[in-house]
């Protein structure tokens, strides 16, 4: 093939990967607002005063999404030389034209256009489809240019400022008494225990927990906590939000989609957040644990970070083309995960929202276009050596027969082979040929039925089965890694991002727009990088992360596009609140224990989530929590709390993934079927973290809960609310076997005792006898079906 | 249950004092709010859709490019012009390119007299219903990258796909089935597997269900065996009861909606199983499908089923067929099994579109057919006779819903290779079909991360007048 040809197909890779390309943030954005169609920004409209315009929360959101695609800071695509996103570019002379004239709207073109009744004149023009300016958005303008067109850099761009004197609370309180609103009371006793546990720990509280709640204390809240803080339970809980936007799943991808061995990324994780690790450290041994000096083998698993990009092992590829995707991936990732921003973009152009040149993303890429991809052997005391054995005897049994009993299938596709086919065969599948019969090894018989049965043959599956628990014996456990190559490789700009077109080559550096990087005498790596992202002066990091677990809270963000802290993104709700988080997070020493338990011991926190006739009418959305909110479960939690109502739940940490039930024809989803062997005994009840994820074919009683499939970063999960979720837990064989566990719970210590485990209070009388209509088993069904047992509350 | 349900939020918010006037929240008995079925863009010519995927890519040129000069050079090296600069999936030196004749004879059909071969004597009759564009054109040549391409407009996983984005726009005019389904035939599953169906960055809400022929129609459909339908029905109403009183707690609307899926899926149970039941269906219908056991899955069976769906206003019905990838391996030959694959569907392609008609749902519904991309004119050194997989000219066919009959669009050269007029990329395919559905492709968004992801990708795509009524 040409070079040409290449070129082609790059040029196709470049659309693909282009707008859509690395949006890898979101799994799912802000979807909620199919639901909630009243968006911040109109709330905003009606609660902020207009007399005090402030360019980074009035005006740029409305230039950003009206203007810059074609009035901003990517050159290639400035319409009539005029840019909006400077103030030297906005007022400067064009031939007599300037865009914005400060104080003088008359003189102002950009404001006439904006005006403008002539559609070949009005701004933004009619066949970009945006919507013209409302008045609210007209006004604003006015009076900005009127005031003197003040700009400011964008908000998120400046370093956080320290409250001294700040409070969670008082900000909360603050707003809300500029719209005469009051917040709601604390909770009761119950539903805060229940609200606590769940959040920490992702498990229910058991009905010990809730046995005394009579002298309910401050005291007692605190102790909670901190109780909850230090359980092994917190790790799973917030490893799984981690896991999250490390995209983690035990398969490669793609449409082969084979298993893969990286769980002990997954425990690092755990401990890592049960030990309360400094997050800047916690990034640095994700990001580049393999260059720390004398790294340990714990800081190179926890590389695993960026090897959980998938892995093509389709036929008739280009193995560099997907590496490079890995690479792409990783960039992005690294983007929105600890800077909030759609890095991306820039892979094919300058970025047209945010100041990022096209080359500074080159040289992002440079720091991770140097590694080498290998699995580390490592030693895990969890592995059931025993249990692997013995399925493997077992897969290796039924092979030898199966094989057996159809071997005249390989006579006689060995008869009809064409003349010449033969030289075209594979060495193994020649020297398997080449022996007699009956000297053919197991291994032999494999191979010749491999070429000839189709993928999705029992034998084939059971083949796949076979390799997988071969490689777990006799190579052990392993998992993938990041291994830094001695010879940098070589990284130029590719020309739309297209990987056949080199551009200008360039050296690892961080963009310009953030804080400076120190460069050491060396060429930078990625231990550099990861140094400069946790730096206390990187104005991101700590607001995004500390947003990224407000979220976890309240069910959004400070600032609610969690992913995009650029200037496509949403104003914060509460900007001095968000600086308040980073700042502490970072005195704190990047605890992130010390930032849940800032969190939750706030009085906003701990408020009532019932709605009220005066927040549905001013803040039906509640931007401004003078409540809190009702948040149905994650998907693994859903399992989680009903595996522990009904008693079955095995609290065992970590170790390889496990299989519990799944319904029957799940695994025949994917391009390439899988054998799915459910786990024997214990196993079977595990949390729903250690639950195997195929990419291709993940678990429905996940998914159907929004779980991500680990295709790329998911910052925030949506929460869908379907048919399919009902089904699920009604008639669901895992979810039934809860349900009859529940049952014996209810024969044994009565219905008010599972009403409790489920929903951390006791049921009242109507309640009461709405169940007791049913016998024991559908009771425990209608249980496990509330929705209050699957939201907290 | 509407009084039932009305009852308690007027209580709810009477209690708070405030009116349920006063409230602009939308419907409460509505079904799930994110498929109540929404406004167009502007007026629609077709309601549903109803795409025939060929999953392998089936030939162009043993179906309707009918190549005399490719017959009569059978055996001789194609031109290098018309290679130059190409890339081929698995084409290495081992690989020949010399041109393969088809075994096959054509023929012109209807009043049109589009040519079809006697593989598909069938749809041969139909043509004077169908939009042929014999240009069409993908980016992608490995098969689950294509297939996505097809159906998500990328070849990247975890896009929305075009059921995805279609009941995302229009939602759903259906209460008991999902809006978007999805039915398999062949002897494995389409390569992809489920991102195929999948909603990428839309809410899971629009994702493709599928229709499984074996166990449950929908993963966890039936009641579980110890459980009998009044104990469920029991169940069903305890757990609304019990919400509802929550309901009332808490002021929550999401309550109300999760009331609302628990109806839908108790209805799904029923509707399910009373969908896939064809015992309802006459004899000559079964047999105009070719349905010879109404039991066994077939391409037939879902063909009739598709027909089904779309009685009862499912939106989006996409039927997957494997085994199209005829290279010449052992299972996958042009000269054997390729008369096979085109026997399993012929009949019931073409009995699904006159169905449609005759009860007057095909000027509502588009039908579709086609695979993810096309085969070369050369062919391929295997085990038996065969063509590689080709991007830059295929064929796929349009019905109902708007489209023109009796059309056969775009020029191919004389070995069908490449476009010479009118080039249709899968993006023009999209936009065409999103107009007729009342969607301007351009407006059909949603926005992630600051950017505005749709069916048809950044550059531009057009919509192909020339094939609509």
């Amino acid at each position: 093939m040409t070079s040409g040809s290449q070129r082609g197909m790059a040029e196709v890779r470049r659309k693909l990967w282009c707008f859509l390309s690395r949006i890898k943030g979101v799994c799912h954005t802000p979807m909620i607002c199919l639901k909630l169609p009243l968006s911040f920004l109109a709330l905003s409209a009606t609660l902020v005063n207009a007399a005090k315009i402030e360019f980074n929360r009035d005006v740029r959101p409305i230039l950003s999404e009206n203007c810059y695609a074609c009035h901003g800071f990517d050159p290639k695509h400035r319409e009539g030389d005029l840019r909006l996103d400077t103030f030297e570019g906005a007022t400067q002379d064009r031939d007599g034209a300037r865009g914005i004239v400060p104080g003088d709207l008359s003189k102002s073109d950009a404001w006439q256009r904006i005006i403008s009744e002539d559609k070949d004149e009005v701004m933004p023009p009619p066949k970009s489809h945006k919507t013209p300016l409302t008045t609210k958005q007209r006004e604003i303008l006015k009076t900005w240019i009127e005031q003197g067109a003040k700009y400011e850099r964008h908000w998120s761009f400046e370093p956080p400022k320290a409250q001294p004197g700040g409070s969670i609370d008082r900000f909360i309180q603050e707003r809300l008494a500029e719209e005469n609103l009051k917040p709601s009371p604390e909770a009761d006793p119950a539903t805060l225990v229940r609200r606590l546990f769940l959040d920490l720990t992702g498990l229910p509280p058991a009905p010990a927990d809730l046995a005394d709640l009579s002298g309910w204390s401050e005291k007692k809240y605190k102790a909670l906590v901190e109780r909850l803080l230090s359980s092994n339970h917190y790790g799973e809980r917030w490893g799984r939000w981690w896991l999250d936007q490390a995209r983690y799943a035990d398969s490669n991808g793609y449409s082969i989609d084979a298993p893969r061995q990286i769980w002990k990324f997954r425990d690092w994780v755990i401990d890592a957040l049960n030990a309360d690790m400094p997050f800047d450290q916690f990034t640095i041994e994700q990001l580049a644990g393999d260059l720390l000096p004398k790294a340990t083998e714990t800081q190179k698993i926890a590389t695993g970070f960026h090897r959980n990009t998938q892995i093509n092992q389709e036929g008739g590829i280009d193995k560099e083309q997907f590496r490079i995707d890995s690479v792409f991936d990783r960039v992005a990732t690294t983007g929105s995960v600890w800077l909030g921003l759609s890095i991306g973009c820039a892979q094919c152009h300058d970025h047209k929202f945010d100041p990022i040149e096209q080359k500074e993303y080159y040289r992002l890429f440079a720091f991770f276009n140097n590694q080498e991809e290998p699995e580390l052997k490592v030693y895990d005391p969890k592995v059931d050596v025993k249990a692997i054995n013995a399925d493997f005897k077992d897969v290796q049994t039924k092979l030898k027969t199966m094989m057996q009993q159809r071997y005249a299938e390989v006579t006689k596709w060995e008869s009809d082979m064409a003349k010449g086919f033969r030289d075209k065969l594979t060495e193994p599948v020649k020297k398997a040929l080449a022996k007699p019969v009956e000297k053919r090894s197991l291994a032999d018989n494999l191979e010749l039925f491999a070429v000839f049965v189709p993928r999705n043959d029992p034998l084939y599956i059971l083949k796949d089965r076979y390799a997988e628990l071969d490689t777990q014996i006799n190579k052990g456990t392993t998992t993938l890694v990041l291994k830094e190559l001695p010879q940098p490789r070589k990284t130029t700009v590719f020309i739309k991002g297209d990987f056949t077109r080199p551009d200008v080559e360039v050296t690892p550096n961080t963009p310009k727009v953030l804080h400076a990087f120190q460069k050491p005498k060396t060429l930078p790596n990625r231990l550099d990088l990861a140094k400069w992202l946790v730096e206390p002066q990187n104005p991101l990091t700590a607001r995004v992360i500390a947003n990224r677990v407000w979220q976890q809270y309240f069910g959004r963000g400070i600032v609610e596009t969690e992913n995009d802290f650029g200037t496509q993104g949403t104003a914060p709700s509460h900007p001095e609140l968000l600086d308040y988080l980073a700042t502490e997070f970072i005195a704190k020493k990047w605890s992130l224990k010390e930032l849940h338990r800032l969190i939750v011991t706030s009085k906003t926190y701990r408020q009532s989530s019932a709605n009220r006739p005066d927040l549905i009418e001013k803040d039906p959305q509640n931007y401004l929590l003078a409540r809190q909110t009702r948040l149905r479960l994650d998907a693994e939690v859903v399992r989680d709390v009903a595996l522990t109502a009904s008693g079955l739940l095995s609290p065992k940490l970590g170790g390889p993934p496990v299989y519990p039930p799944i319904p029957d024809g799940v695994m025949g989803q994917g391009q390439v079927k899988r054998v799915w062997s459910v786990s024997k005994g214990a196993d079977k009840y595990r949390r729903g973290l250690y639950t195997f994820i195929y990419r291709a074919s993940p678990p429905p009683s996940l998914t159907v809960f929004d779980a991500p499939e680990g295709f790329n970063s998911c910052t925030r999960r949506i929460r869908s609310n379907t048919p399919l979720q009902a089904l699920t837990l009604m008639n669901d064989t895992g979810f039934f076997e809860f349900a009859t566990g529940l049952e014996k719970i209810i024969q044994k210590d009565g219905l008010e005792t599972a009403f409790k485990r489920c929903t951390a209070r006791s049921p009242k009388p109507d309640e009461l006898a709405v169940l007791k209509k049913l016998d024991s088993l559908n009771a425990a069904r209608v249980l496990l079906n509330l929705d209050e047992t699957v939201t907290r509350e | 249950m509407n009084d039932l349900l009305s009852q308690t939020r007027r209580h709810f918010f009477s209690r708070c004092g405030v009116g349920v006037g006063s409230l602009a929240l939308g419907s409460l008995m509505a079904r799930d709010a994110a498929l109540a079925p929404k406004k167009t863009h502007f007026p629609a010519k077709a309601k549903n859709v109803i795409f025939l995927f060929m999953a392998g890519g089936p030939s162009q040129l043993e179906t309707f490019e009918h190549k005399p000069l490719l017959t009569k050079l059978n055996g001789k090296p194609i031109p290098e012009s018309y290679t130059k600069g190409k890339r081929f999936a698995f084409m290495d030196s081992s690989h020949r390119s010399d041109l393969l004749g088809p075994k096959i004879q054509f023929k012109q059909h209807g009043q049109s007299g589009t040519w079809v071969s006697d593989y598909l004597p069938h749809t041969a009759k139909i043509v004077d219903d169908i939009s042929l564009i014999t240009t069409c054109k993908t980016d992608l040549f490995n098969h689950a990258p294509a297939k996505l391409y097809m159906n998500s407009g990328s070849g990247l996983f975890g896009r929305p796909s075009m059921g995805a984005w279609v009941t995302y726009g229009l939602g759903s005019e259906c209460d008991d089935l999902p809006g978007f389904v999805v039915l398999q035939s062949g002897p494995r599953g389409p390569r992809g597997g489920a991102v195929l169906w999948g909603s990428g960055v839309l809410p899971t809400t629009y994702q493709g269900v599928p229709l499984r022929n074996q166990g449950d129609p929908i993963v966890n459909l039936s009641t579980p065996k110890e459980i009998s339908v009044a104990q469920q029905r029991q169940v069903v109403d305890a757990v609304r009861e019990l919400n509802m009183k929550r309901l009332v707690e808490t002021g929550d609307d999401e309550i109300t909606t999760r009331i609302n899926a628990y109806e839908m899926a108790y209805r799904m149970q029923t509707s399910a199983p009373e969908l896939m039941d064809t015992a309802g269906e006459s004899q000559t219908t079964l047999d105009m499908y070719g349905i010879k056991d109404a039991k066994e899955t077939s391409f037939a069976r879902n063909c009739l089923l598709a027909r089904r769906l779309v009685e009862r206003g499912v939106r989006f019905v996409q039927l997957y067929d494997t085994n199209w990838d005829h290279h010449g391996g052992p299972t996958e030959n042009l000269e054997k099994h390729m008369p096979l694959k085109c026997q399993d569907i012929d009949q019931a392609c073409a009995a699904l579109v006159k169905d449609l008609k005759q009860r007057g749902l095909l000027d509502d519904t588009i039908v579709v057919w086609g695979g993810e991309f096309g085969r070369t004119p050369m062919g391929e050194v295997r085990e038996s006779t065969g063509r590689n997989h080709h991007i830059d000219a295929f064929t796929m066919w349009f019905a109902g819903g708007g489209f023109k009959g009796g059309v056969t669009y775009g020029q191919t050269d004389e070995f069908g290779f490449g476009a010479v007029e009118n080039p249709v990329h899968v993006h023009d395919i999209h936009a065409t079909m999103l107009h007729q559905l009342g969607l301007d492709h351009e407006r059909l968004t949603v926005r992630s991360q600051g950017l505005d992801f749709r069916l048809t990708g950044v550059d531009t795509a057009k919509v192909i007048k020339d094939i609509l009524a």
